[in-house]
């Protein structure tokens, strides 16, 4: 049950080999610039990582949510420039599940309430006007849900056919604005059941916190061998014990944001909706994010503020990422709410053994 | 870097559990409501009565072996236990350290006589232990107990002086770290274990008054009090390891975040189905700290579940656990300061610890013990420092 899983081990490993061999620092100054890494995402298609969890009929590689979680937490260690949790966990989930053919090259996912849509000929077109859509601009399809004669459809649109305006998120990931006119639909199929514009919002906060997972890693890591090499008053500054009582307090906010990220991608896999658990990671995240850039930081000193040195991707991405898919007040008012509704009776034992339950 | 072979994901409480949950959740509610109990927050009570009618159930000493009065369960079915005493903040100082500490110390350190003498009559809840580390100049710094022992024929002879030993005025016996040999530079050598009945002539107990009066812990003194050969627990000099051990174990629990969660549960059922969005922004909050608290400390357990297959598997898992429940009690600590605060804040009513209303009276308790919880145990500092150990390595 709670036995290691070498499956999941040997994907995790060939993983961080990957993104250790591709991400560099003159990979993420590019992608800063061009909004992506298209030769990361070559090599990452090649190894299948796009389709980890997508089942083996529908052209994947069989393997579980919990799988896809491990690895998009490496993503976020590595602070991948790439939109991995768009395509990965939300689009080839719509697709897999609508039965649609998996397209090859990087996805978005069009968030929000679903588009709404119209026969046209033979098939269908759809409009809508969505907001700091992540990755939209250079991704080569776009995926998202609509309302079309009462029924709730997966599409697949070609994003030249949109109006796509440009923005960015803090680290300079694309997050733009697309507006669909009556834009025909290069795909569509009647969702599958359990997909709804909510468990895609979720679906989407629990990436997010998976790859906040990594970065708050990243950023612990930076900070431990920073404290080690910086030396002042004639010893290493890991050496204070106030340094070191910073960083204990950092680690422990990592590990409570990895436990609950993994956890709740679990909860996902087992019950497809899971407010509860979703919201907790990405609440957790966020709080952690707050601490732990806060003290990667000032572990660093003036160096760590600067463009050159590396700690600003990660906590860059951190600043961006608690904010997207739902903060941390949005996600504790719905979870504060799903408390009430389960009562002080009902939280304990019943609340929390959610896992036992289902 | 933590939990490093734990699958978060797959993490549960299997169903077998859950039934025993709820066995122990009925029992709860009967002896509450028969007034076998009145729930109190921030510190655990102690009764004799309500211990042995746990150990009536078979809940004390659960993972031990059989000859020794135990249960042989498992160590998640023991974690769901402590979680639903915690829960209704049951008074279980009489086997808290029996059960957690003495008992796990003796099955690994003790010799069969101990095991014999002591272990059913905890699992029995008859005999109940206190902790005798600190002393009046000894506090973090353990390994500096300046209570010694003298070899004498057929035993030793303590004197020295204990203090904040909780419950001593009403326990049987105590674990007392002491000196047996001249510290000679290496102090965490010549330290051992011994064990001090109360009743033994040269034993004083006085009481010290907690803040808010109560009579929780005292000062314990001794002078040339003899303890036989057979009462020295594990190996004289090995006093140090065998205590640090016992100190993860009691670092790993439920009890490290859940003493104040029955105020959480009074304020939600105060706050009804009201609209109220900081509240509910607050309750939220505390309940995905609570919820991944929990998904940690049961990472921990289920470890040791995993590690007890061999005799003794599950004190190695501990140890290797040791910065894993540094972690959890550190955070753990802090967060049930966080309930309490949103209490206050979001009731606004004054702390009242005469109060008939459950909530108004926890709130009074949970604030006036606030200041234990990361005290006791390895205080704030102490876990951050024995946490940085582990992420910079051995200082150079
Ligand atoms: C309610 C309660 C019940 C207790 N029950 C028992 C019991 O049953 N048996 C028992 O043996 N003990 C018991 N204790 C004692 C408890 O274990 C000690 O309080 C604890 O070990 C801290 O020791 P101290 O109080 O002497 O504080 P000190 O060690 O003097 O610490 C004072 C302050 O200095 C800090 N400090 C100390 N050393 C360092 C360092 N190296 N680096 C940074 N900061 C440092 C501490 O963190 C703390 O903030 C109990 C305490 C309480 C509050």
């Amino acid at each position: 049950m709670n036995a290691p899983n070498e499956i999941r081990a040997m994907l995790v490993e060939s993983a961080t080999r990957l993104f250790a061999d591709h991400v560099d620092a003159g990979m993420l100054e590019a992608a800063k610039r061009d909004g992506w890494s298209a030769a990361l995402w070559a090599v990452m298609e090649s190894a299948e990582l796009p389709r980890v969890s997508v089942p083996e009929e529908a052209g994947g590689a069989g393997g579980t949510l919990s799988d896809l979680a491990a690895v998009l937490r490496v993503a976020g260690r590595y602070a991948a420039p790439v939109p991995f949790v768009e395509t990965a966990l939300l689009g080839n989930w719509l697709l897999a599940g609508a039965g649609l053919e998996l397209p090859r090259g990087p996805l978005a996912v069009l968030p929000g309430a679903p588009l709404s849509g119209q026969r046209s000929g033979d098939g269908w077109a759809v409009s809508g006007k969505r907001g700091r859509v992540p990755w939209a601009r250079i991704a080569a399809r776009l995926v998202g849900l609509a309302e079309a004669d009462g029924e709730l459809l997966v599409v697949v649109v070609d994003p030249a056919a949109c109006l796509i305006a440009p923005g960015r998120n803090l680290a300079g990931e694309p997050r733009d604005e697309v507006t669909l006119h009556h834009v025909p639909a290069l795909l569509a199929a009647p969702a599958s059941a359990g997909v709804t514009a909510r468990t895609l919002r979720q679906r989407a906060a629990l990436g997010r916190a998976l790859l906040m997972a990594g970065a708050l890693e990243r950023a612990l890591e930076l900070s431990i061998g920073y404290a080690q090499q910086r030396v002042q008053f004639g010893r290493p500054i890991a050496q204070f014990q106030a340094i070191q009582q910073e960083l204990a307090r950092a680690a422990g906010e990592v590990a409570a944001a990895v436990a609950a990220a993994l956890s709740a991608a679990g909860a996902v896999e087992q019950r497809g909706e899971a407010l509860f658990e979703v919201a907790a990671a990405k609440i957790r995240t966020a709080d952690a994010a707050r601490e732990v850039t806060l003290i990667a930081h000032q572990v660093h000193g003036a160096i760590g503020v600067t463009d050159e040195y590396p700690l600003h991707h990660s906590t860059l991405r951190l600043w961006a990422w608690r904010d997207e898919d739902g903060n941390e007040a949005e996600w504790s008012i719905a979870l504060g709410r799903e408390v009430q509704r389960l009562s002080a009776e009902g939280l304990w034992p019943l609340g929390l053994a959610f896992q036992a339950q289902h | 870097m933590f939990f490093e072979n734990v699958d978060f994901s797959s993490l549960e409480v299997p169903a077998a559990a859950q039934a025993l949950r709820e066995e122990v959740c009925t029992f709860l509610q009967a002896e509450a409501a028969a007034g076998t109990f009145t729930p109190q927050v921030g510190h655990a009570e102690f009764s004799a009565e309500f211990t042995r009618k746990v150990a009536a159930r078979g809940w004390i000493g659960m993972t031990w072996p059989r000859r020794y009065g135990g249960h042989e369960r498992s160590y998640l079915e023991r974690f769901v236990v402590t979680e639903e005493m915690l829960a209704s903040a049951a008074p279980c100082a009489a086997h808290w350290f029996g059960d957690r500490q003495i008992g796990p110390s003796l099955l690994r350190h003790g010799s069969e006589k101990l095991k014999e003498r002591y272990l059913p009559a905890i699992a029995r809840g008859e005999c109940y232990f206190a902790l005798g580390m600190s002393e009046p100049n000894s506090g973090s710094d353990l390994a500096s107990v300046r209570t010694r022992a003298e070899r004498v024929a057929g035993g030793w002879r303590v004197t020295g002086q204990k203090v904040w030993t909780s419950w001593a005025h009403k326990a049987h016996a105590f674990f007392v770290l002491c000196r047996t040999s001249p510290d000679t530079g290496n102090r965490h050598e010549g330290l051992s274990q011994l064990i001090v009945e109360l009743n033994a002539p040269g034993v004083t107990v006085r009481p010290i008054l907690f803040m808010n009066g109560y009579h929780h812990f005292n000062e314990v003194f001794l002078d040339n009090v003899f303890v036989p050969d057979d009462r020295v627990v594990g190996e004289i000099g090995q006093g140090w390891k065998q205590v640090t051990s016992e100190l993860a174990l009691e670092r790993s629990g439920p009890e490290r975040y859940m003493i104040t969660f029955p105020l959480l549960v009074e304020l939600i059922r105060r706050l009804g189905q009201a609209a109220d969005v900081r509240a509910q922004e607050w309750v939220g909050r505390l309940t995905a700290r609570f919820w991944t608290l929990r998904r940690m400390a049961l990472a921990i357990a289920l470890t040791l579940e995993r590690g007890s297959g061999s005799d003794g598997g599950a004190q190695q898992a501990t140890v290797d656990l040791a910065t894993e429940a540094a972690l959890v009690k550190d955070m753990g600590t802090f967060y049930e300061r966080e309930i309490t605060d949103a209490a206050r804040l979001l009731a606004g009513v004054e702390p009242d610890p005469g109060a008939h209303d459950a909530f108004e009276r926890y709130l009074a308790e949970a604030i006036v013990y606030a200041p234990i919880s990361t005290l006791r145990g390895g205080t704030t500092q102490v876990l951050r420092t024995l946490i940085a150990r582990r992420l910079l390595g051995p200082r150079p």
